[in-house]
């Protein structure tokens, strides 16, 4: 899959490079941080155009995005009483929402760039946590952007070596997704732990 | 997290985070100090003018590597390239690989 993505983006250039953004985005797995560092490299070459295929791939990360939250928002009731169940209840559900709305734009504009592969996953649980449409597409629109503007930029500037690059990045990433969730459920392990203690003591 | 059971998942997938994090930064800044002196790979969805900007040299010489004449613009991925010479794509990776051993270093 990853070699005819590649081989498409280098032959037909910004129309490729848009469908295959938005479809990642949508959720379905693809290789998009090699295929925008790819992107840099031929705009580094003269073969496609800086400002360009910036404009395209952001709108069509944009579009995959605001699809996902869709799904989420009116995708149907089985889906949203599945959610409800998973999450235990709807006085669970009224406390994500609540947490959504207080935290979810951070987290739309960190999983657009910095932890990319809970990217589609936050586009559909902010659709069904309720998370306000407008807010939603203000975030995901500047993090998307600068995603693009990263990833597009680094491959400039290393354009001889996207594949170590990608490579780096993609460890890189996963780094800080292992790291975030080591600190949460470290929080989550010690707070219950001293509660315990403090209960017992009480 | 009040069972005992709970607490156990809780502290494995902390011990799992903890040490995901060490092995990805780890491997990450292996990758980081290869990125300045590591060769890239020829791969298939590249084309020749791609080749020749990550070895850095003329496109003209891995033209001439592969028996073509040269073209420019020239988007073909080496797999379209193959299929129109009816020649196994793994036959041209070598012949740019060893055009690329004993080319002169270009910008």
């Amino acid at each position: 899959m990853r070699e005819q993505i590649l081989a498409a983006l280098s032959q037909y250039g910004s129309p490729a490079l848009f469908a295959v953004v938005m479809i990642a985005a949508i959720g379905v797995p693809l290789p998009i941080t090699l295929l925008l560092i790819v992107t840099g490299s031929l705009i580094s070459q003269g073969v496609m155009n800086f400002w360009w295929a910036i404009g395209l791939a952001t709108a069509g990360s944009v579009i995959g995005d605001q699809i996902g939250y869709a799904i989420g928002r009116w995708g149907g009731s089985e889906l949203v009483d599945r959610f409800t169940r998973l999450l235990g209840g709807p006085e669970r559900l009224e406390k994500a929402q609540s947490t959504a709305r207080r935290w979810g734009g951070p987290g739309i504009f960190f999983s657009r760039w910095l932890v990319t592969p809970l990217g589609p996953w936050v586009n559909l649980a902010s659709g069904l946590a309720g998370y306000p449409w407008m807010r939603f597409l203000v975030w995901d629109a500047i993090g998307e952007l600068l995603g693009t503007l990263i990833f597009v930029g680094l491959g400039k500037v290393f354009s001889d070596r996207v594949l170590a690059l990608d490579a780096m990045l993609s460890d890189l990433t996963w780094a800080i997704v292992a790291l975030l969730a080591a600190v949460f459920l470290g929080w989550k392990f010690f707070s219950s732990a001293w509660t315990k203690q403090a209960d017992d003591g009480g | 997290m009040g069972r005992p059971s709970q607490k156990l998942i809780f502290a494995l997938a902390l011990i799992v985070a903890i040490a995901g994090t060490f092995v990805f930064g780890f491997r990450a800044g292996r990758h980081a100090r290869r990125i300045h002196w590591q060769n890239e790979p020829i791969h298939a969805w590249m084309s020749v003018p791609f080749v020749a900007h990550t070895h850095h040299v003329r496109p003209e010489v891995l033209y001439q590597a592969i028996g073509l004449p040269p073209r420019q613009p020239d988007h073909r991925p080496l797999r379209r390239i193959a299929r129109e010479e009816k020649r196994p794509v793994a036959d041209l990776i070598r012949a740019l690989e060893s055009a690329i051993a004993n080319a002169p270093k270009g910008p």
